[in-house]
């Protein structure tokens, strides 16, 4: 099963392998954060300023385009994040059909590995008034706050994108960091919950768990590395909103989590590589995410994601066009495509997250070959109401927040 | 022909140099120069840096926040050098004295792990280490370690993987000068009537001590700045080394000015503490041999 193989790579990769590789380039890397402040952008697109829904500042900000599909898309995405097919190199069957449809060539690299360090390539020329290179890229919500936040992102033509108007699932609209839902457009969603072995620690249901004292997972419990997913948690865990967090809150947060690590239930703070040892066996329980306890299934069929009975949170890596994109209709054209329910459902059957397209369901359902059809009654990758009404968004931080909570989050990591 | 490269002779030494010079000018001087300067910075990602020689209280404060790492890489890197010194310096010497013909294969058989990739091999540790793993799986089986032990994620396992990964660096400058010591040397100590241990203490193991100061060096160093294993095989708040708190403070943080003061800190740390040893040691030691 090549696809499952490939799946493996990924939770490798994606965040935890780069970040240490990442180090050597922080030299150069520094030396472009030298530049001075005043070379920072004025934020033009943030929340505050209430970006108009008419095409107009668009049109204004990259150099004049002609709305024909350009030669090249640039495209950076995270690993094996979209449909491939057998082939070597393996072809994705959506870029395939988008180039034939616009002539344009989806020049797609995976070269999100990590926010973090995925923000760091972007950030010298961004803060310079530079173009990235890149037309579109896919960053996980926080950080698409704060590139957002920043005002590096382009206006989405919403005139070009009818699908995505159509189609986009209506929880993701309107969110106070994107009023007018044309900032960012969603790529994939998954959940973060409970994920354990249940022949090990029993059916849960409840994130009590992760701080009772039990022989049978004592020590082999672990937290994960995105501050929002454990904080988050964490707060649902002591009752209360991950939407509505305060200050006050995430400290107690961070106090509430650091009684698990000094109690020795925590482990460890892992990122995607934490599969891999809930698979071994040297952890069985722990804060996971959706899309991974499905695939690690294939691996071991008594793993279990639950969504707690205290809430769980839903995250999302969204498509941004960074500000300056030479070729920003050809990559709203690209948002377009894959908000087709057909293009999506393709997606959607090969990387099994939570796809944001309405439609995307039962073009899943309506698949000639049973086990793709058999995807669609998945409530992990098509969450119903009930369950999408006990999943929590974390609260978009000023960035006074996310530096604070940031820092005490390391301090209880042992950083 | 003579005459003009007579004339430039002296500039010989200075173009066998550029290239070595251009290189560290650009990957070491260039970065090191901007992160002393970033060290002196204030601010925050958006906000933009400011510079100030003020802000030398990055370093009092990096060093009162963790003091606690700092101390705990110091620990884990002696320990770790130590323990690669016990392990390397028999094996060394069997090879060199006792090696005979399979000499060359031995010293094989001792990089040979090295020809796979780093995060490879400490990654295959986890799989060895694990709790029910290859391990400690039978001897938990036979009830040998309660069913609660575990070795990964506490320090024993990241100074134990530190010291395998620099194995080959401690072993290959021992055996070096203990394969040169002149071998009558040895049996002018036995024709004095030294008692075999004496000859060791008094002749080979002095000769040898180039080879011990470059490879305490080679394995100390890089494992005070050791991020990979604490990182995999540590994984726990109570195993962190000052590398994960650099890395995080860079890339997960963006708290630049902090981690190039961390940065910094170290790089002072290991001078003082290679100084001190190279006194001890004598510092004829560190240019003859190896």
């Amino acid at each position: 099963m090549s696809q499952r193989d490939s799946f493996l790579d990924r939770r490798i990769t994606r965040r935890t392998m780069l970040q240490g590789t990442a180090l050597a380039g922080v030299g150069a890397f520094l030396a472009a954060c030298g530049t001075p402040p005043a070379a920072t952008p004025a934020p033009t697109t943030g929340p505050t300023t209430g970006p108009s829904e008419t095409p107009a500042p668009s049109a204004s900000a990259a150099p004049t385009e002609k709305p024909t599909p350009s030669a090249v898309l640039n495209f950076a995405n995270w690993p094996l994040y979209i449909d491939q097919d057998e082939g070597t190199p393996p072809k994705s069957p959506t870029l395939e059909q988008f180039t034939a449809k616009y002539g344009t060539k989806v020049n797609y690299v995976e070269a999100v590995n990590d926010n973090d360090q995925f923000f760091g390539t972007i950030q010298p020329p961004l803060q310079a008034g530079q173009d990235t290179g890149w037309d579109l890229m896919v960053l996980t919500d926080w950080m698409a706050i704060r590139v957002i936040r920043l005002g590096w992102v382009e206006t989405i033509d919403t005139a070009n994108t009818p699908n995505f108007v159509a189609n986009l699932q209506d929880v993701y609209k309107n969110q106070p960091w994107d009023p007018q839902t044309n900032l960012r457009a969603p790529w994939q969603s998954g959940m973060t919950g409970l994920g354990f072995d249940e022949a090990v620690t029993g059916a849960l249901t409840t994130l009590k768990a992760l701080w009772t004292d039990d022989a049978r997972w004592k020590g082999r419990v672990w937290f994960l590395t995105e501050m929002r997913d454990t904080v988050g948690l964490a707060l649902l865990e002591m009752g209360k909103k991950p939407e509505e967090v305060t200050e006050a809150d995430a400290t107690a947060a961070f106090a509430e989590i650091k009684k698990a690590v000094d109690a020795g239930i925590v482990r460890s703070f892992l990122g995607n590589d934490y599969k891999e040892s809930l698979v071994k066996g040297d952890l069985v329980l722990g804060t996971a995410w959706s899309g991974d306890i499905i695939q690690a299934q294939l691996e071991k069929d008594t793993l279990r994601f639950a969504i707690p009975s205290e809430g769980g949170m839903i995250w999302t890596d969204n498509m941004l066009i960074p500000k300056g994109a030479q070729h920003k209709y050809t990559a709203e054209l690209m948002i377009d495509w894959v908000y087709d329910p057909k293009i999506a459902a393709q997606i959607a059957a090969y990387v099994q997250y939570v796809s944001p397209v309405k439609g995307a369901k039962e073009a899943i359902a309506a698949n000639s070959d049973p086990a793709v059809a058999d995807l669609a009654k998945n409530p992990l990758m098509f969450p119903d109401d009930a369950t999408l009404a006990e999943l929590h968004i974390f609260k978009a931080l000023t960035e006074a927040e996310e530096t604070s909570f940031n820092d005490q989050f390391s301090t209880v990591m042992g950083n | 022909m003579g005459g003009p490269l007579r004339r430039f002779r002296f500039a010989v030494p200075y173009l066998l140099l550029a290239p070595g010079l251009l290189w560290l000018t650009v990957y070491y001087v260039y970065p090191a120069v901007q992160m002393f300067i970033a060290s002196f910075w204030s601010g925050s990602l958006s906000q933009g840096y400011t510079f100030s020689l003020s802000n030398w209280t990055n370093y009092t404060d990096a060093i009162a926040r963790y003091e606690e790492q700092f101390v705990r890489s110091i620990v884990f890197a002696g320990l770790a050098t130590l323990l690669t010194f016990l392990i390397s310096f028999p094996l060394a010497y069997t090879i060199a004295f006792r090696g005979g013909r399979y000499k060359n294969l031995l010293l094989f058989l001792v990089i040979a792990p090295f020809f796979t990739s780093f995060l490879l091999r400490v990654i295959s540790w986890r799989t060895i280490l694990g709790d029910d793993g290859l391990f400690l799986g039978p001897l938990k089986g036979a009830g040998v370690v309660p069913e609660d032990f575990r070795l990964l994620a506490t320090p024993l396992a990241v100074i134990t993987g530190i010291a395998y990964n620099f194995l080959p660096f401690m072993t290959l400058p021992i055996y070096v000068s203990l394969e040169k010591i002149d071998r009558r040397l040895l049996e002018a100590g036995q024709d004095l009537y030294a008692a075999p241990f004496m000859t060791f203490r008094k002749v080979t193991f002095p000769l040898a001590l180039p080879g011990i100061f470059a490879g305490t060096l080679l394995t100390f160093i890089p494992a005070m700045g050791d991020y990979v294993n604490a990182e995999l095989l540590g994984q726990t708040p109570s195993t962190r080394m000052i590398g994960n708190v650099i890395q995080s403070r860079f890339l997960v943080n963006n708290d630049y000015p902090t981690a190039a003061a961390l940065s910094f800190v170290l790089m002072a740390g290991i001078l003082v503490a290679v100084a001190v040893y190279a006194r001890l040691l004598g510092t004829e030691e560190l240019t003859s041999g190896v």
